[in-house]
C-alpha cells in the first residue's frame, strides 16, 4: 500500500533515520531496562477481568496475557462486546457498583460520564507513582486529554484510533489524480470515479449516511473541517471546550457540512442512505469504492488479502479539510480500573504492564492500534503496517473534544444522526432539520446544567 | 348457542384447608396449610412482575438518570408532557401502528390461503415436509432474521436486487429510503410470521364439519361465498386469538427493526419499542424512559382488553 508521505516531498531519509535512531534508543532506555519480575507482585491463583470491546484486535490479548500470567501468576479473563452493549453493561455496572470486572475499558467520549458518575478510579497518583515506567509524555499528546477529566485520569490510553483517508492508488492512477487534501478536491474525485465509463461498477466514495451514531458522528468528523463548531466553545485551541455549550448547529459550516453529505450521496453507491461503519468499510474492501474515510482500526483488514480485495492497491492520507487545517477525527479506548473492584493494585500492575512501551509494541504488532510516539516511529511496526506513519501525521493535528465527553454525548450525537438522516432523505431541509437538532440539544443541555445561551 | 353467563362469588379460603365463602384474616392466611405452596409462586410474581411494574410507575415521575450520581428528584408529570410532545414518539406510534395492521391483515390473508393449500394437497406425497418447510422462518429467531434479510435487501451486494436485475427491474432501495423502509420490515415480519396464522387457520378450517360444505355446493355456493359466509364465521373465535398474539408481538417489535434500519432513515421505521430502548438503555434516562414503558404497557392493555371482550362476546354468542 501507499503512504502519501513517503512519496516525494514527504518526510526526509535523514528525518526517518533519526526516528528510528530515537525510537531505539528509547525502546533501550526504559522498555527493556524494566524488570518486570520485580516490578510486577505475585497474584498466583487471581483472576483478573476485563470488560472490552469487541473489535478486531481483542485476540492480541490471548497472546499476551499469557506473559502477565507468567510473570504474576494471575490469569485474565477479558469478555468483549459490541458497542452499545458494551456501554449499556458498563453503565449499569457502575450504576449498581457491580465488582465484577476490575478493569473497565472506555470510549473517550464515556470519559466524562464514567468519572462524573464515579465509576472509576482515578489514576494520576497511580501515574505519579510509576511516572518513569509509564513514559506518560511518550503517548499521543490529544489522547492524554482525551483520558483527562477535570483533573482525573480515568483511564491509560492504548488503542488510539483516527480516521485515515483512504484511496485506490490503482484508479487515482489512472484517472490522474493526486490524493485529495481539500472537501472539494474530494468532491471532485467522487464525481470523475462516478458512472465513468473508464472505471466500471467503481462508486466515487462511501460514507456514514445510516440514522442514528453513524451519521451523527460524520457530523462532527466534518464539523471541524469545515471550519466551524458544533457548540459556542468547542473548538481546536480552545481553553475550556464546556465553557459555553450553546448550539450552534445552524452556523454557515453547519449547513455546509450536511450539504456535503447530502451532495455526495450522488456519487455513492445503491443503499447509501442506510450504509454506517461495517458496509462503508466492506465496500472499500471488496473494491467498488474508489475511497473511503475509515476509522484507522480497519487499516490491518484492509491489508489481509484473505479479507480484501484492495490489499496492495490502496494508499493513505490526512484527513481532507476545507480551509488547509485538517483536524483528523480521534477516538478509541483508554483503560480505567472499577472503582469498587477488589483487585486495584492487581489491575493497576496490568494497565502498567500492558500500555508499558515493550508491551504496546507486541500489541500493535499483533494488529493493536499505535498510542505511543514511540510505537508510532518504530521501524518494525512500520514495516509491518505502513499506514502508521499517516497516523502519526495525524495524531498532531487532532483535537481532544471532536466528540463531546460529557454525559449527555451519546443523546447529542444521535440527536443530531436523528435530524441529519431526515435532511439527507429530503423529508425536511436541512436548515430546518438543523434548527429542529439545535432546539433540542440546546434544552437537552440546558436542563443538564451547562451554560446554553438562548439563540436568536 | 348461548351460554348464560352466572354471577359466581369468588372462593376464599377458610382456616381449614376447604374453598368456601367465609371471610379469612391475613394470620390465618400464614397458618394455612396451602399457604408454603403458593408462596413461591407469589414471591415470583411480586419480585419479577409487580415490584418492577409499580417501579416504573414510581420512576416515571421522577427525573432519574442511571449517569447522575445525584438522587432523582420528584417531576410530577413533565415526563408524560415530553414524551406526548415529543415529535418521534408520536411518529413511533404511527409506525407502530401502521406496521401492526400492515402485517396483521397480510399475515391472514397469507396464513388463510396456505391453509386452505396445505389442507388441499394433504393427501400428496410430501405435503408436511412442505409445511414443515414454511414454518421454519417461524423457529428463527427475530434478530437473525433481520440481519438475514439486510443481506438479501442489500442494495449493493444483496441476491435480490441481482435476481431482479435479471429480469430487468432497477435495484430497489429497500431498508435504505424512506418511502420503502417501513414497507421492507412489514415484508420481513410477514415473512416469519404468515406460518403462524397458518397454522392457527389450519386447526380451525379442518374442524368445519364436511356436510356443511357439502350443503353448500349443493346450494349453488360458489367458493367466495362458502369463505364468507361458512368459513369466516366458522374460525373467528380461533383465529382472534391468533391475532391477538401477533397484534401484541408487532406492538413490541424491536429485533428486526434493530437489526436492519435502527429506526431509520430518519424517522420511516422508528417504532415505541426501540424509542423505548433507546431512552433508557443508550441515554439512561430512566424517568423518562420509564414514563414510555408505562405508556406502552397502558396501550397494550387496552388493545389486550378490547379484543378480550370481542373474544368473549364471541364465545357466548356463539
Amino acid at each position: 500500500m501507499k503512504v502519501s508521505s513517503i512519496s516525494p516531498g514527504g518526510i526526509s531519509l535523514v528525518k526517518h533515520l533519526f526516528w528510528m535512531l530515537f525510537a531505539a534508543i528509547t525502546v533501550s532506555a526504559s522498555g527493556q531496562s524494566i524488570d518486570w519480575k520485580t516490578e510486577l507482585k505475585k497474584a498466583d491463583g487471581k483472576t483478573l477481568r476485563i470488560i472490552m470491546i469487541q473489535d478486531p484486535w481483542v485476540k492480541a490479548f490471548d497472546t499476551i496475557d499469557q506473559d502477565f500470567q507468567k510473570l504474576t501468576g494471575a490469569s485474565v479473563v477479558v469478555d468483549s462486546y459490541s458497542y452499545d452493549d458494551l456501554h449499556e453493561k458498563e453503565v449499569l455496572m457502575g450504576n449498581s457498583k457491580s465488582d465484577s470486572y476490575d478493569i473497565i475499558v472506555l470510549d473517550s467520549p464515556w470519559v466524562g460520564e464514567f468519572q462524573q458518575g464515579g465509576y472509576v478510579e482515578n489514576l494520576k497518583p497511580y501515574l505519579e507513582k510509576d511516572s518513569k515506567i509509564l513514559q506518560w509524555d511518550d503517548f499521543v499528546a490529544t489522547f492524554r486529554q482525551v483520558a483527562d477529566w477535570k483533573g482525573s485520569i480515568v483511564g491509560i490510553p492504548f488503542g488510539a484510533y483516527f480516521v485515515l483517508f483512504n484511496y485506490r492508488t490503482d484508479l487515482f492512477k489512472e484517472a490522474g489524480l493526486n490524493p485529495p487534501k481539500t472537501i472539494d478536491d474530494l468532491k471532485n474525485a467522487a464525481k470523475t470515479f462516478t458512472k465513468n465509463s473508464k472505471f466500471p461498477g467503481v462508486f466515487g466514495i462511501g460514507m456514514n449516511n445510516q440514522r442514528g451514531s453513524a451519521v451523527g458522528q460524520a457530523y462532527f468528523e466534518y464539523i471541524f473541517n469545515f471550519g466551524g463548531k458544533p457548540f459556542a466553545s468547542m473548538y481546536p485551541g480552545s481553553s475550556d471546550p464546556y465553557a459555553d455549550m450553546t448550539p450552534e448547529l445552524t452556523s454557515p459550516e453547519s449547513i455546509a457540512v450536511v450539504q456535503f453529505f447530502k451532495d455526495l450521496i450522488q456519487y455513492e453507491p445503491p443503499g447509501a442512505l442506510n450504509m454506517a461503519w461495517d458496509q462503508r468499510a466492506n465496500a472499500f474492501a471488496t473494491g467498488p469504492l474508489s475511497m473511503a474515510c475509515l476509522w484507522s482500526v480497519r487499516e490491518p483488514i484492509l491489508s489481509d488479502p484473505t479479507r480484501s480485495k484492495v490489499d496492495g492497491k490502496f494508499g493513505t492520507s490526512v484527513f481532507p479539510s476545507n480551509n488547509g487545517k485538517s483536524v483528523p477525527p480521534l477516538g478509541g479506548w483508554v483503560m480505567g480500573i472499577n472503582n469498587v473492584s477488589k483487585q486495584k493494585d492487581l489491575a493497576w500492575d496490568y494497565i502498567k504492564w500492558f500500555t508499558s512501551q515493550e508491551t504496546h509494541k507486541k500489541f500493535v504488532l499483533l494488529g493493536g492500534p499505535p498510542s505511543r510516539i514511540s510505537t508510532m516511529q518504530d521501524p518494525d511496526v512500520l514495516k509491518k503496517s505502513p499506514w502508521i506513519q499517516t497516523v502519526y501525521e495525524s495524531q498532531s493535528q487532532t483535537f481532544a473534544d471532536c466528540r463531546p465527553r460529557i454525559p449527555e454525548s451519546f443523546q447529542i450525537i444521535d440527536k443530531v444522526g436523528l435530524h441529519v438522516s431526515e435532511a439527507l432523505q429530503g423529508q425536511v431541509s436541512i436548515q430546518d432539520a438543523m434548527k429542529q437538532a439545535n432546539d433540542e440539544i440546546g434544552a437537552l443541555l440546558k436542563k443538564a446544567g451547562y451554560k446554553v445561551s438562548d439563540t436568536p | 348457542m348461548v351460554i348464560p353467563r352466572t354471577k359466581r362469588r369468588p372462593a376464599k379460603l377458610d382456616g381449614t384447608g376447604s374453598f368456601t365463602g367465609a371471610t379469612v384474616r391475613l394470620g390465618s392466611l400464614f397458618r394455612h396449610p396451602a399457604t408454603p405452596f403458593l408462596l413461591p409462586a407469589v414471591v415470583y410474581l411480586f419480585a419479577l412482575t409487580i415490584y418492577p411494574f409499580l417501579y416504573s410507575v414510581v420512576a416515571g415521575f421522577l427525573n432519574f438518570s442511571l449517569t447522575n450520581p445525584r438522587p432523582p428528584t420528584f417531576a410530577g408529570l413533565a415526563n408524560y408532557r415530553s414524551l406526548f410532545s415529543d415529535d418521534l414518539f408520536l411518529a413511533a406510534m404511527l409506525n407502530t401502528g401502521l406496521i401492526t395492521v400492515a402485517s396483521v391483515v397480510i399475515e391472514f390473508v397469507i396464513g388463510f390461503s396456505m391453509a386452505h393449500l396445505f389442507i388441499a394437497i394433504s393427501d400428496l406425497r410430501g405435503s408436511q415436509l412442505l409445511r414443515t418447510i414454511y414454518i421454519l422462518p417461524m423457529m428463527v429467531t427475530p434478530v437473525v432474521v433481520g440481519l438475514l434479510w439486510s443481506y438479501i435487501l442489500d442494495p449493493l451486494f444483496g441476491i435480490m436486487n441481482y435476481l431482479l436485475g435479471l429480469v430487468g427491474v432497477a435495484p430497489q432501495p429497500w431498508f435504505s429510503d424512506a418511502n420503502t423502509a417501513l414497507w421492507s420490515v412489514v415484508f420481513v415480519n410477514v415473512w416469519q410470521w404468515s406460518p403462524f396464522l397458518m397454522l392457527i387457520c389450519t386447526a380451525a378450517l379442518v374442524s368445519i364439519p364436511r356436510d356443511l360444505y357439502e350443503a353448500a355446493r349443493i346450494d349453488g355456493a360458489r367458493w367466495f361465498q362458502t369463505v364468507i359466509r361458512i368459513e369466516l364465521p366458522l374460525i373467528r373465535n380461533t383465529v382472534l386469538i391468533g391475532i391477538i398474539f401477533r397484534v401484541i408481538d408487532n406492538f413490541r417489535m424491536f429485533d428486526i427493526i434493530f437489526a436492519t434500519t435502527r429506526g431509520g432513515p430518519g424517522r420511516a421505521t422508528e417504532v415505541v419499542s426501540l424509542y423505548a430502548y433507546r431512552q433508557i438503555f443508550q441515554y439512561f434516562n430512566a424517568g423518562y424512559g420509564a414514563a414510555t414503558a408505562v405508556v406502552v404497557f397502558l396501550i397494550a392493555m387496552i388493545i389486550g382488553t378490547i379484543a378480550a371482550k370481542l373474544l368473549q362476546r364471541e364465545v357466548y354468542h356463539a
